[in-house]
């Protein structure tokens, strides 16, 4: 935004009124009514509603009759105490350094790639860089979750074909290997949109400092290093951000490759709070705390993103 | 311009045709899945293309599961999510396009009074609603689902579209504010002294005028919400009110695992937002651009 200041060329048009014309701050009130409805309702009384039921017993009985009895800190306590939630919240943050990491080098690296414009080929590319961010979710998820099958699996299949393997690899039955295909999965889905960013900040960094730099007789390494890595700072900054907060989400992927397995070692902190509320015993209040513990984390990085990179990224 | 080395070139179109296999291949599974039947796919293990093509796999789930052809003879128990895909498809198709042209009309007001009006507290709606995009849905998730029950608009469609919308509100936003902040302001003020009132400038001039950039915020909601699991998934748990994923979803609990028919499934389920991916890039780029950087 680019501040209040520049409302005063229309100051002089203001003072006449004209019939059926509303005060500024009215026809804001009135043509905001419809979006303020909906913040209220779907989200900011949610909020609220959600750190209520996080001290309170919700369970199936509780819903029924609608009355929830309060329970201080407990749901807390069980939480805290309970080790499959600090597993699901250190697989998460695992999660999160890798695939984000990853969505950040690979974006960047095909980011390079497309922006060869005397390669004929690139403009294919480019063609096709937003084809797997069109993949629903849970589409990606069963589509990976067929590649990494242990008996039909086409990636068995490939490394078979190719002298790789002898035996069927189970893929999905090995903690680590079920570990690395949702990762594998979540990147591909994701990259599209990184390498999306990366494309256009590229393109705002003027060819005249790269022929500066030809003059000096820099090396291609150089130039990367002293001219586009500095421009493309704060691009990475917001991606990085934004990229985590979502990474921290991670659900439908999950859900259609492991369903958290085998045994619990792919839980991670959204499939907690999905598996401990809408699952038998049906623990709402838990799964509220654990999900306020996620808002909380997300929060932080949410606020810190507005404050610090968001209105300070221009190109 | 400097003339490219043979050594340079090479690598480049090397790197480009790694760069398009990266992207395309991980699809191809999905086709051959879906254009074989479970037989030929049992059959052999190793092989990568299938011996025998069907259409089996669409026939069944086209029909509902009723034209059941010599893939699936004999087979007596058929998931809810091949007999309910049809009405599934439609729902989706209804959600997304009630989600795509409500969230539309409540951005556009939104995001005209925060650029055109600037007021006191719009910078706060602003900053509330770049905060908002990144709540953890999973968060609202829960007490969302008591206030719908308490509400009775579990198991209905209508109770899908209102989350949704407002879930995807602050992106909506997000992504129009841009546009219309670079909207000159000469052509509204023209109107305004040729006899128009504020709102119907902005009706009459901006809006017309910003057409591509409402196409491109509409592209992205729609994909955004045809491919939503979650809010769906816990919202109805009646098959004749569950969206394509949550159909898809159900496929994972259910006793009936024949990958070839989930890739079906799969195939129709991502053809459509493929399509508009394809078809409208130039407006989807610039859309998804303007709502992750500016604001």
């Amino acid at each position: 935004m680019t501040g209040q200041s520049d409302t005063a060329p229309g100051a002089g048009i203001r003072k006449k009124r004209r019939w059926g014309e509303l005060a500024p701050s009215r026809l804001a009130l009135g043509m905001n009514l419809p979006t303020l409805i909906c913040f209220v309702l779907i989200l900011a009384y949610p909020i609220f509603f959600a750190g209520y039921l996080s001290f309170h017993e919700v369970g199936v009985r509780e819903l029924r009759s609608g009355e929830y009895g309060f329970n201080g800190l407990g749901n807390y306590i069980e939480l805290f105490t309970d080790p499959v939630f600090w597993k699901s919240l250190g697989n998460t943050a695992l999660f999160v350094v890798i695939s984000v990491s990853l969505e950040v080098v690979i974006g960047l690296a095909i980011a390079l790639v497309i922006n060869e414009h005397r390669i004929g080929l690139s403009k294919v590319t480019k063609f096709l860089i937003l084809i797997p961010w069109a993949v629903p979710p849970i589409v990606n998820g069963f589509l990976w979750a067929f590649i990494f099958n242990t008996q039909f699996g086409y990636l068995n299949r490939l490394l078979y074909q190719l002298g790789f393997i002898e035996e069927q690899v189970i893929w999905l039955g090995n903690p680590s290997t079920a570990f690395m295909a949702i990762i594998i999965a979540y990147v591909w889905r994701t990259v599209p949109f990184n390498i999306l960013l990366y494309h256009a900040a590229l393109q705002g960094i003027p060819d005249q400092l790269y022929e500066a730099a030809e003059l000096d007789r820099a090396t291609r390494w150089e130039k990367f290093r002293y001219i586009t890595l500095p421009l493309l700072r704060p691009i990475l900054a917001v991606t990085l951000i934004l990229r985590t907060t979502f990474a921290f989400m991670i659900f439908d992927e999950i859900f259609a490759i492991t369903q958290g397995g085998p045994g619990n070692d792919t839980w991670v902190a959204a499939w907690y709070t999905y598996k401990t509320s809408f699952n038998p015993p049906f623990n709402i209040g838990v799964g509220a705390a654990s999900a306020y513990v996620l808002a909380i984390i997300v929060g932080v990085i949410a606020i810190a993103y507005v404050r610090y990179v968001y209105k300070k990224v221009e190109y | 311009m400097k003339r490219m080395s043979l050594r340079y070139r090479l690598f480049m179109y090397a790197s480009n045709l790694l760069v398009i296999s990266f992207l395309i291949l991980p699809l191809v599974p999905v086709v051959l899945g879906a254009l074989q039947s479970e037989r030929t796919l049992h059959e052999d293990v190793w092989a990568l293309l299938p011996a025998e093509y069907t259409l089996d796999n669409f026939r069944l789930i086209l029909s509902g599961g009723e034209n059941k052809g010599t893939a699936f003879q004999g087979i007596d128990y058929l998931p809810n999510s091949v007999t309910w895909f049809r009405n599934a498809f439609l729902n989706s198709v209804i959600v997304a396009g009630s989600v795509t042209v409500l969230t539309l009309l409540l951005a556009t007001l939104t995001a005209l009074t925060v650029t055109r009006l600037k007021l006191s507290w719009t910078g706060y709606l602003m900053n509330a609603t770049v905060i908002s995009r990144m709540v953890p849905l999973i968060v609202l998730m829960l007490p969302l689902f008591v206030v719908m029950r308490n509400l009775g608009l579990l198991n209905t469609i209508p109770g899908i579209i209102m989350t949704e919308v407002g879930l995807l509100l602050p992106y909506a936003i997000i992504i129009l504010v841009p546009y219309f902040q670079a909207f000159p302001k000469e052509l509204e003020e023209s109107a305004r002294l040729d006899g128009c009132t504020r709102f119907g400038s902005y009706v009459r001039i901006v809006v017309p005028l910003s057409t591509p950039a409402l196409a491109a915020c509409g592209v992205i909601i729609f994909i955004i919400s045809w491919h939503e699991l979650l809010i769906p998934l816990i919202i109805a748990s009646k098959p004749e009110f569950m969206t394509l994923p949550v159909i898809l979803a159900g496929l994972v609990s259910d006793q009936f695992v024949f990958f070839t028919v989930m890739m079906a499934i799969c195939l129709i389920g991502l053809a459509p937002t493929l399509l508009l991916v394809l078809l409208l890039q130039k407006y989807l780029v610039k859309g998804l651009t303007a709502g992750a950087v500016k604001g």
